[in-house]
C-alpha cells in the first residue's frame, strides 16, 4: 500500500511518502505531532491548502491537478478518538448507517452484521440504546460500524486513549481479530508503544509533522532516535508465544518464545498451543553478572549485551539472550556491574511481570 | 357570548398554528445556516432576525403596513393577484409569523450548534450525503430543542398584539384575535367577556411554555 | 468582576437613583396650574389652536387628550386626572353624568359636526348616494367602532336608517377613532371612510365623495363639562368660559364646525 501525504496545514508542513506492505500501518508519536490531523485529512474531513493524498492506486486528493474526493467517495471508515456513536440511533442502526454502498472492497460479501457482532462480541447489544454502553463496548461498536461501511482503508484514531489499562489490554484481542478477519488495511494512530508492538507490521513515527522514522515495530521503537522521544516507562518488549502448559494450582504458566526458550507467565485459562503476546516492561528486567540462586523469579536467561546506550543518568541495554531483550538501568547499576558490549549476563524476570496482551 | 369565545379561540389558535407551521421550514433552514456557516456580515443578518424581538411590536407592525399596504409596491402587486394583506386574516398571519420569528429561530439555532459535528464527519465518511446527514442525524438530534422553540414561537403568535392591531385591524369575526377581543371588550366595557378571554388565553400560554419546558428538560436527559 | 469597593459604590449608586426615580411617583408639578382637558379625536386641530392663543394670554398649562369619546369617558370613570371632557356625542356625557363623575351644573353642549364619505384625492369613486356603497368596486369602508365611538354610532345610525346598515356590514371595517378611519383612507387600504366633515378639512390627501345631508343625518352634538374630581377647579372653569368665548368660536368655526347657541343643556 503507497501511502502518499504532503500537505501544509495551518503550521504543519507534512511530507509522507511510505509505502509499506502491511496489513496494520502505525502512525506513532505524542500528542501534537499532528496525528489526528493527518488522520482527518486522509479522511477528507480538513481542508488542506496544497497538497497530494494517495492511497494505493487511488488519488483522495491533489492541488496539482484539481483533485478532492468527498468524504463519502473515499470509502474510508473513520474510527474517532471518542468513538462518535449516534446518540439518538440504537446499536444496530449505527452499525448499519453506512452499509449501503458500494464501495468495490473486495471481500464485501463477508462483511456481514452477523460476522462482524461475532468477531467484536457485541452481538448482545445489539438492540441496545448506545447511551448507556461502557467505553470498551462503544469502541467496538465504531469499529464495527466502520468495518460494515465496507471500506478499502480503516482509519483508527486512537481508539484505546479513553480506555483504561486493563481495558485497553482486553480490545487489543479484539483489534488483531479485525485485522486478521476482515484484511481491510489499517492505518493506527496512537502515542502507545504497547499498541504499535501488539498490532502494527509497520509504523511510522511522526514529531511535529515530520517524519521521523519507520519500519517495523520493534527495530524503530527501540532506536535511540524513537526512544528519546518516548516516556521512560514505555519500553516495552513484547513477544510471540506459544502456550505449553498451565498448572493452575502453581499459579503459573508456561509458554515458548520465538526462538523456542520457555517462559513463565501467571497462569491463564487457554488451551495448548494457543498463541498469545507477552509484554515485558523494560524497567521490570534485572540483570546479574553470575547466576543467582535462592532467589523468586522462576525466569532466568543466559545473554550477552549487545548494545549499551546511556544518557541522562539511565541507561537501555540490548541483551541477546536467544529472545532480544531491552533493560533500563540506572546508569549507577551499569557501572556497578560494569555492564559493556559483549559482557555476558544473566536476565531475571518474575513471573509476574510478565503480562499477557 | 360562549360560541363567539369559541370562535375567537379557534381562529387564534388556527392562523397562530399556521404562522408557526409557515416559519418553520424558513426558521430551521436559518438557524441551520447561522449555527453552522460563517459569511461575511453575517452579523446583520443575525440581528435583523432578533430585530421584532427587541422592537416594540407596533413598531414592526408599522414596518409591516408599509411594505405591504396597497400604496407599497409588494402591497400593489399582492392586491393585483387579488390578495389583500391590511385589514385581513393574512394580517395576522403576517404579524404573527413575524414577530415569533426570532423565538423559533434563537432556539433552533442553539438546538443546532449543540449538534456534535464530529458525529457528521464520521456519517460523511460512511457515505452518507449531505442531505442525508441532515435529515437522519443533525435534524433529529437538534429535534427536542427546534420544538421547544416553535411551542414558544406559537404561544408568542397567539399573545401578539401591537403588531396586528396595525397591520390586521380589530375586525370582529375576520381578524379579531384573543388578544384583540380583549382589548376590544376592555374598550366596550365588557368586563365579564374581557376575563373570560382573558382565561383563555392563560390557559393557552401555560400549557405552550410548560410543554416547552419539559421538553427542555427532557432533551437534558438525553 | 468588580471589587469590593466598587460593589460597594454602585450599591450606593444604586439606592440613589431608586430613591429618586420613586420619588418622582410623589412629586407634584409645582408654580403654574396645569389642567388636563380629555377631548374628542375630532376636536384636535380647532383645540390645539385654541390652546395656544390661550398660553399666549395666561400662565396655565392646557394639557390634551385626544382620542375616541368613548375610551376617554372609560378612563375618567376610573379615576384618570382629567379636569375637563369635551365629548363627540351626549351618551357619553349622560353616562358620566349619572355615575356622578361631572359638575352637573356645568354641562353645556357646545358644538355641531356633519357626516362625510371620504375616498383619497386620486381615487376615481362617484357616490351619489349611500347606495352607491353597495358596488361592487368599493371593498372596504372605514369608520370608527361603531358600537362605542361616536362617530362610528353616528354612521350607524344613519346608515340604519337608509337600511343599508346590514347589507354593508361585510364590508366595514372598524378603527379605534374617527382620525384613524381618516388615517385608513389615507393609507389607501380602503377604498372609502365615514369621518366628520371638520377632518376632512384638515386633510390633505382626500376628498369629500358625499355630504350626509343635514336633514337625513344624525344629530352630532359635543358637550363639554367640568370633571367633578379635578382638582383645579379655577383654571378649568377659566379654560371652559375661553372655549365659549369669541376668540375660540372663530377657530372652530375656521375648522368648519358648526357653534350651537349655547344653551344650558343641564339637568338631563
Amino acid at each position: 500500500m503507497l501511502l502518499r501525504c504532503q500537505m501544509t496545514l495551518g503550521r504543519f508542513a507534512l511530507d509522507l511518502n511510505v509505502s509499506f506492505e502491511s496489513r496494520v500501518a502505525s502512525i506513532f508519536g505524542p500528542s501534537g505531532s499532528g496525528k489526528t490531523t493527518l488522520l482527518d485529512a486522509i479522511a477528507g474531513l480538513r481542508e488542506i491548502q496544497s497538497g497530494e493524498i494517495q492511497i494505493g492506486d487511488r488519488s483522495f486528493f491533489s492541488s496539482s491537478r484539481g483533485i478532492n474526493l468527498s468524504p463519502q467517495k473515499r470509502f474510508v471508515g473513520y474510527v474517532p478518538q471518542e468513538g462518535a456513536l449516534f446518540p439518538h440511533l440504537s446499536v444496530r442502526k449505527n452499525i448499519l448507517f453506512g452499509a449501503n454502498r458500494k464501495t468495490g472492497s473486495l471481500n464485501a460479501s463477508e462483511i456481514t452484521l452477523a460476522h462482524v457482532a461475532a468477531v467484536l462480541e457485541i452481538g448482545h447489544l445489539l438492540d441496545r440504546s448506545v447511551v448507556h454502553l461502557s467505553g470498551g463496548e462503544s469502541q467496538r461498536v465504531a469499529l464495527a460500524r466502520a468495518i460494515l461501511s465496507r471500506p478499502q482503508l480503516l482509519l483508527l484514531d486512537e481508539p484505546l486513549a479513553s480506555l483504561d489499562i486493563g481495558l485497553k489490554e482486553k480490545i487489543i484481542p479484539y483489534l488483531r481479530r479485525v485485522r486478521d478477519e476482515f484484511s481491510i488495511p489499517m492505518i493506527y494512530v496512537t502515542h502507545d508503544p504497547t499498541e504499535v508492538l501488539s498490532l502494527a507490521d509497520w509504523v511510522i513515527v511522526l514529531s511535529q509533522g515530520r517524519l521521523l522514522a519507520q519500519g517495523i515495530p520493534r527495530d524503530v521503537l527501540m532506536s535511540r532516535q524513537v526512544l528519546s522521544h518516548l516516556e521512560e516507562d514505555q519500553v516495552e518488549n513484547v513477544f510471540n508465544a506459544r502456550l505449553i502448559d498451565s498448572d493452575p494450582k502453581a499459579g503459573r504458566s508456561r509458554v515458548s518464545l520465538e526462538s523456542g526458550q520457555e517462559i513463565f507467565i501467571p497462569y491463564v485459562a487457554e488451551p495448548v498451543g494457543r498463541s498469545l503476546q507477552i509484554l515485558i516492561r523494560g524497567d521490570n528486567i534485572m540483570v546479574a553478572t553470575k547466576r543467582p540462586e535462592e532467589i523468586s523469579a522462576s525466569n532466568i536467561f543466559r545473554g550477552v549485551v549487545s548494545r549499551v546506550e546511556t544518557g541522562d543518568g539511565q541507561a537501555l541495554l540490548k541483551v541477546d539472550a536467544r529472545d532480544l531483550f531491552y533493560v533500563r538501568l540506572t546508569s549507577s547499576a551499569v557501572e556497578k556491574l560494569g555492564l559493556v558490549e559483549g559482557k555476558e549476563v544473566f536476565l531475571i524476570i518474575k513471573t509476574r511481570s510478565c503480562r499477557i496482551l | 357570548m360562549f360560541s363567539e369565545a369559541w370562535q375567537i379561540t379557534l381562529f387564534s389558535l388556527s392562523v397562530a398554528a399556521g404562522s408557526t407551521l409557515l416559519i418553520l421550514p424558513f426558521g430551521i433552514a436559518l438557524s441551520w445556516l447561522l449555527a453552522r456557516r460563517d459569511w461575511p456580515f453575517k452579523s446583520i443578518l443575525e440581528t435583523l432576525v432578533l430585530l421584532p424581538l427587541v422592537m416594540p411590536p407596533v413598531a414592526t407592525g408599522l414596518i409591516l403596513l408599509k411594505l405591504f399596504g396597497r400604496r407599497s409596491p409588494l402591497g400593489r402587486w399582492l392586491y393585483e393577484l387579488g390578495v389583500e394583506v391590511i385589514f385581513d386574516w393574512k394580517g395576522v398571519l403576517l404579524a404573527m409569523a413575524v414577530m415569533s420569528f426570532p423565538l423559533l429561530v434563537r432556539s433552533a439555532r442553539i438546538s443546532f450548534s449543540e449538534v456534535n459535528p464530529r458525529l457528521e464527519q464520521i456519517a460523511a465518511t460512511l457515505g452518507a450525503s449531505k442531505l442525508r446527514v441532515f435529515f437522519t442525524l443533525t435534524l433529529p438530534l437538534a429535534a427536542k430543542g427546534i420544538v421547544a422553540g416553535a411551542l414558544l414561537a406559537f404561544s408568542r403568535a397567539v399573545g401578539e398584539f401591537g403588531a396586528t392591531i396595525l397591520v390586521a385591524g380589530n375586525i370582529p369575526g375576520r381578524t379579531q384575535t384573543l388578544s384583540l377581543a380583549i382589548f376590544n371588550r376592555v374598550q366596550l366595557g365588557k368586563d365579564e367577556e374581557a376575563y373570560a378571554l382573558l382565561g383563555i388565553t392563560v390557559v393557552l400560554a401555560f400549557g405552550a411554555v410548560w410543554a416547552s419546558e419539559w421538553l427542555v428538560k427532557a432533551k437534558k436527559n438525553v | 468582576m468588580l471589587n469590593a469597593e466598587q460593589m460597594k459604590s454602585l450599591r450606593r449608586l444604586y439606592l440613589l437613583a431608586w430613591i429618586c426615580g420613586s420619588s418622582l411617583f410623589f412629586l407634584s408639578p409645582a408654580g403654574a396650574e396645569e389642567i388636563v382637558v380629555a377631548a374628542a379625536a375630532s376636536l384636535t386641530d380647532a383645540l390645539k389652536e385654541i390652546g395656544e392663543a390661550y398660553a399666549l394670554r395666561s400662565r396655565n398649562k392646557i394639557i390634551f387628550n385626544f382620542g375616541a369619546s368613548s375610551e376617554l369617558a372609560r378612563q375618567i370613570d376610573e379615576g384618570a386626572p382629567v379636569d375637563l371632557f369635551f365629548s363627540a356625542d351626549s351618551e357619553k356625557m349622560d353616562i358620566l353624568n349619572q355615575k356622578g363623575r361631572i359638575e352637573r351644573a356645568s354641562r353645556k353642549n357646545l358644538l355641531s359636526n356633519r357626516l362625510v364619505i371620504v375616498a383619497l384625492k386620486d381615487s376615481g369613486l362617484r357616490i351619489g348616494s349611500p347606495k352607491d356603497l353597495l358596488r361592487a368596486d368599493i371593498r372596504r369602508v372605514a369608520l370608527a367602532e361603531p358600537s362605542t365611538v361616536p362617530a362610528g354610532i353616528y354612521v350607524k345610525k344613519y346608515l340604519e336608517g337608509e337600511g343599508l346598515w346590514g347589507p354593508l356590514k361585510s364590508k366595514v371595517i372598524p378603527v379605534m377613532d374617527v382620525r384613524a378611519a381618516l388615517a385608513s383612507v389615507e393609507s389607501g387600504n380602503v377604498d372609502a371612510g365615514f369621518i366628520y366633515k371638520t377632518d376632512a378639512a384638515i386633510s390633505k390627501k382626500v376628498k369629500i365623495v358625499f355630504e350626509v345631508p343635514l336633514d337625513k343625518g344624525p344629530q352630532i352634538v359635543y358637550p363639554l363639562a367640568v370633571v367633578k374630581e379635578s382638582k383645579n377647579k379655577k383654571t378649568a372653569h377659566n379654560f371652559f368660559s375661553h372655549l365659549l368665548g369669541d376668540s375660540a368660536r372663530r377657530i372652530f368655526e375656521h375648522y368648519g364646525f358648526i357653534v350651537l347657541n349655547p344653551s344650558p343643556g343641564a339637568g338631563r
